[in-house]
């Protein structure tokens, strides 16, 4: 009982914030259907799991949007081999590009915002290169027929997406190199010295964060049928505002899956909502900027609060100790 | 950040000295290496692509050169004081266009409109700089102002294309002097002004010291919040007038235009050779990593690449530069 209440009191803001959102919605227009926003697992629930893990390491994949747009270019091109062949070829090449790319970080000790800045442009390229700077389509357009049908509540798409978001949380939380990113993310040096690999923390935080990316790119094209070189381009902040909002700390080293979920579902129900009241894309964009603005604004706030009354206690404590030593 | 700690050096001085003349050369390689790279390419170019060297050409390469150097000049204030980059270019130069366009076809005064659209992104910018100095993610904040920004701007003008009423509007990018066209000079004029103010100031050095270590620079007595707030006050100014010579050239703005324009930018600085963890870099350096970008671009264009490829080898070279500017460094602070 009293693990459940501080499960909930562990993620109170986010489900207060979740909470307001959806009753607004419902407030604004009554016919919302949450299911539409739980549909959005695919990709945006995905892709800001994979930039939550990398953060969790204390490092920043802002590539993760444009690997997602390549391994929705390279389903489509080998489309042809059979949907499900080409799905699993795309997530596994862009998985191995994301593990060369945590090693070559972590070999080269560079900073990952700027080695990610590089490759977001590179595969954003390779997507072009693949498309061949058209939007391309599926030949045989029945063959994502496999991913229509329901599974209690969720399509077969969703369910994949909370079992990746099921599966990366068990392995952040009980497996030895999940805690290790962790302690990477917290404090670097200490764990280095306490005897975690820098290396391998890298190309498994780099390698998860574009086989995420890679299947909600992947599975993006697979259902739509289509591919294009400037597709996905939205999800990087999107996907970024769904991990800050749940409550990953961009510093590193804090936040689980759960707030990854949470910080989706605000997104999303807040995206969905909007866009069946009718409004354009780039409403949704604007109040997701509002949003990352105010939750990082929020987290500052806090911690500095935190901070000054963590200071006067010690400095209560200092006088009477003086106080003490005085007498 | 790897724990390998280098063995500090024992001995003789002549140890020292070698360190030293090492590093010297490694840092002579640092600075000189993309002039000389740019210069190869020019001549590489001449001799290979037919219509490389004509007027036309280096023409076109110093226009695209203007708006990316601009933006690029001044983000380097905001890079040089430990702030990272900004990923919301595109959108400030969206929002700043439009005003530009507004205000212009309104009252027909371009120097008003150009004053109007500057303003504009300044604001914008200092708000940024405000909440970056508090001590928040630049990346993150700079992203979603710009999801801010750019649906503000899609929402104002409906999503729609704002055009220049009349021709008129577009006398800064078509008027020139003895043959040099006005974003030009612009260019150079700008850039100066942010070399002298960088290297020759106190906001300049106050800009490099708390970039190479924040504490220190508190502890001297610097404002971690004045110092952003410079640094973002100049990034804004070259982003306005860059919006303005932009919308010039193309005399309409849509709110998804520009879209390659924040990733150039950004990629000007890094290959420029500004260190991103700051202190160290110029707004000189950028401009001629813009230059580079800039030229690359236009003989792939040129020799008729197709945009993918383009794209492909923009990647190549900025993550390669990138890396060997890196690893350069790695080496001179040895």
């Amino acid at each position: 009982m009293r693990s459940v209440t501080a499960w909930f009191k562990r993620y109170a803001l986010q489900l207060i914030v979740l909470l307001i959102v959806v009753v607004a919605m419902y407030a604004l227009y009554p016919n919302f259907r949450p299911e539409a926003a739980i549909e959005r697992l695919i990709p945006l629930g995905v892709i800001a799991a994979g930039l939550a893990v990398t953060m969790i390491a204390g490092e920043f994949d802002l590539s993760i949007a444009s690997m997602a747009a390549l391994a929705g270019a390279i389903t489509v091109a080998l489309s042809g081999l059979g949907l499900v062949v080409s799905l699993l070829i795309a997530i596994v090449v862009c998985t191995l590009l994301g593990i060369v790319q945590g090693w070559a970080i972590a070999k080269l000790g560079i900073n990952s915002l700027v080695f990610t800045v590089g490759t977001l442009v590179l595969l954003r390229g390779l997507t072009w290169l693949v498309c061949g700077g058209l939007s391309i389509s599926v030949e045989d357009i029945a063959a994502s027929d496999i991913f229509s049908g329901k599974f209690l509540f969720l399509s077969p798409l969703s369910t994949i997406a909370i079992l990746i978001l099921i599966a990366l949380g068990v392995f952040l939380a009980r497996t030895r190199w999940g805690r290790e990113l962790y302690a990477l993310g917290s404090s670097r040096h200490e764990a280095i010295a306490a005897g975690v690999r820098y290396k391998r923390g890298m190309v498994i935080a780099f390698g998860i964060s574009a086989g995420c990316g890679a299947v909600g790119g992947a599975l993006t094209s697979a259902v739509s049928g289509s591919a294009a070189p400037t597709a996905l381009e939205p999800m990087l902040v999107l996907g970024i505002a769904a991990a800050l909002v749940g409550g990953i700390s961009i510093a590193g080293g804090r936040g689980t899956m759960v707030n990854v979920f949470l910080g989706f579902a605000i997104i999303s129900v807040l995206a969905s909502g909007l866009a069946a009241m009718g409004s354009k894309a780039f409403v949704a964009q604007l109040f997701t900027g509002i949003f990352l603005l105010l939750i990082v604004l929020a987290e500052y706030v806090i911690q500095r609060v935190s901070e000054r009354h963590r200071r006067t206690r010690t400095k209560r404590v200092l006088e009477e100790q003086q106080e003490l030593a005085a007498v | 950040m790897t724990t390998t700690t280098t063995p500090t050096p024992q001995g003789s001085p002549t140890v020292f000295q070698e360190r030293a003349g090492l590093r010297r050369t490694v840092d002579t390689i640092r600075t000189s290496a993309l002039p000389i790279l740019i210069v190869l390419v020019f001549i590489i170019a001449s001799i290979t692509v037919p219509q490389f060297f004509t007027v036309e050409t280096i023409r076109a390469i110093l226009l695209a050169t203007s708006v990316t150097g601009i933006i690029a000049a001044g983000m380097t204030a905001v890079t040089l004081s430990g702030n990272l980059f900004s990923l919301g270019v595109t959108a400030s130069v969206v929002l700043s266009g439009v005003v530009y366009l507004w205000t212009g076809s309104m009252t027909g005064n371009i120097f008003f409109a150009a004053f109007a659209a500057i303003v504009t992104a300044v604001l914008v910018g200092l708000v940024q700089g405000y909440i970056v100095g508090l001590g928040l993610n630049p990346v993150v904040v700079t992203l979603g102002a710009g999801a801010i920004i750019y649906g503000a701007t899609a929402i104002v003008t409906g999503g729609e294309v704002v055009a220049a009423s009349s021709n008129s509007l577009g006398v800064f990018a078509t008027f020139s002097v003895f043959g040099v066209p006005l974003p030009v000079i612009v260019l150079v004029v700008f850039t100066a002004v942010a070399w002298y103010l960088t290297e020759h100031t106190t906001i300049g050095r106050n800009l490099h010291l708390l970039g190479s270590n924040k504490n220190t620079a508190r502890n001297s007595g610097i404002s971690p919040m004045g110092v952003t707030i410079w640094a973002f006050l100049a990034f804004s100014v070259g982003i306005g007038v860059a919006a303005v010579l932009q919308v010039s050239q193309t005399l309409q703005v849509q709110a998804d235009n520009f879209g390659e324009l924040t990733m150039n930018v950004v990629a000007a600085v890094l290959v420029g050779g500004t260190a991103v963890t700051g202190g160290d870099g110029s707004p000189v350096k950028s401009v001629i990593g813009a230059l580079f970008i800039a030229t690359i671009t236009q003989i792939m264009v040129l020799v008729s690449i197709p945009q993918g490829v383009r794209y492909f080898v923009l990647g190549v070279v900025v993550v390669g530069l990138v890396v060997i500017l890196h690893l350069l460094r790695k080496a001179s602070s040895r």
